[in-house]
């Protein structure tokens, strides 16, 4: 995608960011780009089914930035997982830019993550033999265009990378690695943004710009983004919060 | 891309590396280096045959190829009766005997008169042709082997003998002495193993064999180039299932220490090829990088390999002159094909388990 398109996309999204209706779940002229209806989520430890999502049924609209709550072991980051494919539901649809997933085989999901998602992860999980710019890089091959340079240089230069890039993991501080995360998780433009706990690892420091860098990308280019968090505070850089509890969503109410 | 992934997670782990590379050149040096053993001695034996210079090998019924494993079942004076066929220009009566002081070595008895007459004569590197009944002639290559030179003594079939003369290699054996010596030292009294015969004409090699088949039914009579053609592995009873084995434990050996490199590389790396489900790579995009790097692995192997070979050569050639190996661009080439061959299928069963791993467990792995 050239500078041009990339700006007329960043604009159209800041636009749809910038309208309340887009903020409210089933606003009438947005179809939300999450859905997921009545989504289980068992797994079996030695003879005993352990329900991690219990019928969770949400929506997520097209440049949102939703954070979701809640305690250890409450089911979030499977949510996560099923939601970006990692995962298979055991029960109930999730539908992901209109594509359902609970219908489709490991390699469908497996494209359907390549093209349309970004995983960040608490910890990092940058691959440790190559450089930053390897890290990054190795996204665009995967996602099969082939490494556009000028994208790759908004990314890196949006988030402030351009003299890390051959630095390897290892090289690098917790805010840097994870920035590199967030490069690699966006250079494809993915329709959505999935950040499990992208704080938990980060001093206080690194972790309010690692937030306001989420929440820079959902103003700016409209990057539709859910967060997991512990973190009140984090939450608070979202529109809208939704608490989950034993494998379900108990509330969902706008961020303060 | 994934060329620089492959590349960099190949030098992550340097030693591993190396063991796999080193191992893969072993199997590729343990080929190249048996199969050029086997395919040089039988080159250089019917080398030395055809450097006789005979057109017609005559052997009694049921004798072996290998002349040293025949007997001496035939009369000395049957080489009178093959001399007066026509167009038999001369024909020399030979003992053959496999001594095993000091290494294998095959001794030719002969008589020196006939045998010059057969192979045109020795060529003298040093002293002088068989005179007395002790005297002993021996080639280049041995005499190097041995350190000997012309006037030293050699102990050979419990016998003391004395090297007359150092010879240029390629006349049938190494070793040389009197016919009539060998004969007493064998308790073959006026036995041969085989006749070497010249024609006067080379074109009628096929007459001559006719009319010897006619004075001597029943015995083997081979013009030289058929001989020539059967010293190959395959006519060597048991050297090619014996070469065969080699190449097989050698290939095992590759696709063993590829696929115990391979299996802890993936158990290594759960993480990373959660990494790279969860951005979306398919399992044959992981599978073409673990492959990939086994690929560079063989290739790094075969190379090595190559010049361990060659090297070993070298060596070998310096510690046993006698010896030679013969390296051809063929099994070069064979080599390579079975180092990634078994490379690979050693690769395989390892990335087609990290294909398959669960991509939230291996995310989860630490």
């Amino acid at each position: 995608m050239n500078r041009e398109a990339w700006s007329a996309v960043a604009e159209t999204a800041k636009i749809a960011v910038e309208d309340p209706r887009s903020l409210v779940p089933g606003a009438p002229d947005l179809e939300p780009i999450v859905k997921t209806e009545d989504l289980w989520k068992v797994y079996r430890s030695g003879a005993l089914d352990v329900p991690a999502l219990r019928g969770v049924a949400m929506e997520v609209l097209p440049g949102e930035f939703v954070a979701i709550m809640g305690p250890s072991g409450c089911g979030k980051s499977t949510l996560l997982h099923v939601i970006g494919g990692l995962a298979q539901a055991t029960r109930g649809r999730v539908l992901l830019d209109g594509n359902d997933l609970s219908e489709m085989t490991d390699a469908g999901r497996t494209k359907l993550r390549r093209h349309k998602v970004g995983f960040v992860f608490q910890r990092f999980n940058l691959l440790p033999t190559l450089d930053a710019r390897g890290n990054i890089a190795i996204a665009q091959h995967i996602h099969g265009d082939g490494f556009d340079p000028h994208r790759f240089d908004v990314v890196t230069h949006m988030l402030g990378l351009a003299g890390r890039l051959r630095h390897r993991p290892a090289e690098l501080s917790g805010g840097e690695q994870q920035r590199v995360a967030i490069a690699r998780a966006i250079i494809n433009e993915p329709k959505i943004l999935l950040a499990d706990e992208p704080t938990g690892n980060l001093d206080t420091k690194n972790s309010e710009s690692v937030l306001h860098m989420l929440r820079q990308l959902n103003q700016q280019l409209g990057q539709t983004t859910i967060l997991i968090t512990h973190n009140p505070e984090a939450a608070a850089f979202a529109h809208r919060v939704l608490h989950m509890r034993d494998g379900q969503i108990v509330d969902s109410i706008p961020a303060d | 891309m994934i060329g620089e992934l492959v590349w960099r997670n190949t030098l992550h782990r340097p030693l591993r590396t190396l063991v796999s590379i080193v191992a893969v050149g072993v199997e590729v040096s343990l080929i190249l280096l048996i199969v050029g053993l086997t395919h040089g001695m039988l080159r250089e034996v019917a080398k030395r045959i055809e450097g006789v210079g005979a057109d017609i090998m005559v052997q009694p019924p049921s004798a072996s190829m290998f002349l040293a494993f025949s007997g001496a079942p035939m009369p000395v004076s049957i080489g009178a009766r093959i001399a007066d066929l026509p167009h038999v220009k001369a024909v020399a009566p030979v003992l053959v005997q496999l001594s095993s002081s000091g290494g294998l070595d095959v001794v030719y008895g002969i008589d020196p008169s006939s045998f010059d007459a057969v192979s045109n004569g020795f060529v003298y590197l040093q002293g002088h042709r068989l005179e007395s009944p002790d005297d002993v002639l021996v080639d280049d290559w041995y005499a190097r082997a041995r350190n000997l030179k012309a006037g030293d003594t050699l102990h050979l079939l419990g016998h003391n003998f004395h090297v007359a003369g150092v010879v240029e290699h390629g006349k049938g054996a190494r070793v040389f002495v009197q016919l009539k010596t060998l004969a007493q030292l064998t308790g073959s009294p006026d036995k041969a193993a085989l006749f070497y015969v010249k024609c006067d004409v080379p074109g009628q090699t096929a007459l001559v064999s006719k009319e010897i088949g006619q004075l001597l039914p029943r015995y083997q009579i081979r013009p030289i180039r058929e001989f020539l053609s059967l010293m190959t592995a395959t006519n060597v009873p048991g050297l090619n299932t014996f070469v065969r084995s080699m190449i097989a434990l050698a290939a095992a050996i590759g696709f063993l220490v590829i696929f115990l490199s391979m299996y802890t590389t993936i158990i290594e790396r759960t993480r990373d090829i959660g990494i790279l489900k969860s951005l979306g790579a398919s399992k044959a995009y992981i599978v073409r990088a673990l492959l990939g790097e086994t690929a560079l692995v063989c290739a790094a192997g075969i190379v090595t390999g190559i010049l361990m070979s060659y090297g070993a050569s070298l060596l070998m050639r310096e510690l046993f002159p006698t010896l030679t190996i013969l390296i051809t661009p063929g099994w070069i080439l064979r080599a390579m094909g079975l180092a990634i061959g078994a490379g690979l299928a050693g690769a395989t069963y390892p990335a087609w388990l990290a294909s398959r791993k669960d991509p939230v467990e291996a995310l989860a792995y630490e």
